[in-house]
């Protein structure tokens, strides 16, 4: 017997909203769909009225773990639209930021991995050590998590000796800790039994449905923009693509662990190679008339920015392509012949940043299914109306 | 593969301190360069609106108290600042008018209380004096 479990938008199992319609057969999910635009925030409408400047804080409050990802996505446009040259030492920090935003947010799925998968003393000590990481962080750039290090033509802050010497330290306390829980995962036997086998995704399903990031890569698929389209500094940094070809939550977590390593190493031979000089360039207002497409590889995968300039200090159009919506479609195929209790896990493993992909709301009518496109004018109307209705819980009394 | 390969690293934490402080009584220092509330110098502001201009959260507005005397009013609307600190980047005077420090325990009870509010008279800068012009005493003081 066939019947559809709804979960979400709203669900214990889920930490943003979205809607994931289950069509099970007793406890087996025969088919998944996905619906968006539950957390949608015209992100890209507001962009169009601000200057570039101020929508380098914009775009860096798309996602809140990848911030950095978004806003150097976003600057990297702008710096080729402006045909700006940005200082080497300049490039250098702003990159160094991004590989230090890719352990923290690494070892925040692992400890979310670890959660999900019931493993919750994992979940505790990973989070601890991210803290080494955003406490470099903070003494880098003033700030845990939006860190505003990025302005057009370079990055605002500079680095001085006492923290270089604190980022490497924190780096091989890091590093010794990863490697212990690499060591870890291969040792315990209760973790990887929970985690293989899950979610499977093979490698052909991952090239004709697009997969990005780590999903892509636990396949097999050894896509990395870093490797493929080198931008600013990693052709001049040595490090390798992180794999695994089991295709699973196993691999996933694999080639995440595999990658925090190889930052780790970037980030050593950055601080090694830090070149003396400006950290910054002055930049114009305005753009000239023209589009630009710009690749980041972001912790989640392939972050893709358009923007179009027409001459003045705004950009006309910004259009955000966030990872987690490469790997939706992917996550459909993960979720098919799952179980109900592997929900949370599979659709864990693409570490999805849900409000950072919402980029469109449908409007369905609850009774009739009706799909219909208003204005935001009626749109509020009808919530007017909607909470006129609702009934009156002013006067409520403690009945006892 | 062995059982409970995650024993000995619990059982060693037993002895450990605590990883977190008790917060309200200990407090954690903040690292130099720490992005907290931006607050005005008005003796050094020469009303230029770079900074209304690049905020990012339209945190900042100046207007005109009395043109005559060029005075001007600055509010800082803290409940919408977003403490990316580009008004000091964009302020272009030296030293800069426009600050941060910090002070990060900033909540209120009231947005409206988070209001920072400035009455001042518009500097001006001397070509070659390196110091800045007389601040206008009475009305340079915050009120808020």
């Amino acid at each position: 017997m066939k019947f559809q479990i709804p979960i979400g938008p709203q669900h214990p199992a889920l930490k943003e909203p979205i809607s994931l319609r289950m069509t099970v057969e007793g406890e087996v999910i025969t088919d998944a769909d996905i619906r968006l635009g539950y957390n949608h925030r015209g992100v890209e409408k507001v962009a169009e009225g601000k200057n570039y400047i101020q929508n380098i804080y914009l775009t860096e409050r798309i996602c809140g773990i990848c911030s950095h990802s978004h806003s150097t996505c976003f600057v990297q446009g702008v710096e080729k639209l402006m045909e700006l040259e940005p200082p080497k030492r300049g490039m250098y920090i702003r990159y160094l930021v991004s590989e230090l935003e890719r352990i923290h947010s690494h070892l925040l799925w692992l400890g979310v991995a670890g959660h999900e998968a019931g493993f919750d003393s994992f979940f505790m000590y990973v989070w601890r050590d991210r803290e080494i990481v955003m406490d470099l962080l903070e003494m880098i750039t003033g700030n845990r998590v939006h860190y505003a290090i990025n302005t057009v033509g370079g990055v605002r802050r500079d680095l001085d000796e006492a923290q270089k010497a604190k980022i490497l330290e924190g780096v091989a306390t890091l590093r010794k800790r990863s490697e212990y829980y690499l060591d870890l995962g291969a040792n315990e036997p209760s973790f990887v039994a929970r985690i293989a086998g899950v979610g499977l995704l093979s490698l052909e399903q991952v090239i004709s449905l697009c997969a990005v990031g780590p999903t892509a890569r636990a396949s097999g698929w050894d896509r990395d923009v870093r490797k493929e389209d080198p931008y600013a500094v990693y052709d001049e940094l040595d490090f390798e693509v992180a794999t695994a070809d089991t295709c699973d939550v196993l691999g996933r977590v694999v080639v995440r662990i595999k990658e925090v390593l190889e930052a780790y190493k970037m980030i050593e031979q950055m601080m090694k190679n830090l070149p003396d000089g400006d950290i910054a360039c002055k930049a114009p207002r305005k753009a000239k008339p023209g589009e630009v497409v710009s690749r980041y590889e972001a912790p989640r995968g392939e972050n893709i920015h358009y923007i179009k300039a027409n001459g003045t200090d705004k950009p006309e159009r910004l259009k955000v392509r966030a990872p987690t919506l490469g790997n939706y479609p992917a996550t459909v195929e993960m979720l098919k012949n799952g179980f109900i209790a592997d929900i949370p896990l599979i659709f864990a493993a693409i570490d999805p940043c849900i409000c950072c992909a919402e980029r469109a709301v449908t409007l369905v009518s609850a009774r009739t299914g009706e799909e219909s496109v208003v204005s935001t004018a009626e749109l509020r109307k009808l919530a007017l109306a909607r909470t006129k209705n609702a009934p009156v819980k002013r006067n409520a009394v403690w009945p006892l | 593969m062995r059982i409970a390969a995650f024993l000995p690293e619990l059982l060693r934490h037993l002895f450990k301190k605590p990883a977190t402080i008790d917060y309200p009584f200990k407090k954690i220092a903040v690292p130099p360069g720490f992005r907290g509330t931006p607050y005005l110098r008005p003796e050094l502001c020469i009303v230029c609106k770079a900074c209304e201009r690049d905020c990012p959260a339209e945190a900042i507005e100046i207007s005109d108290v009395d043109p005559a005397e060029k005075r001007f009013r600055m509010i800082i609307h803290n409940d919408r600042c977003i403490h990316c600190a580009q008004c000091v980047d964009s302020c272009p005077t030296n030293p800069k008018a426009m600050q941060i420090d910090n002070l990060h325990e900033i909540a209120a009870d009231d947005r409206h209380k988070l209001k920072a509010e400035w009455i001042y008279v518009r500097a001006v800068i001397k070509p070659k004096a390196a110091a800045p012009a007389a601040p206008a005493a009475p009305a340079a003081e915050p009120k808020a």
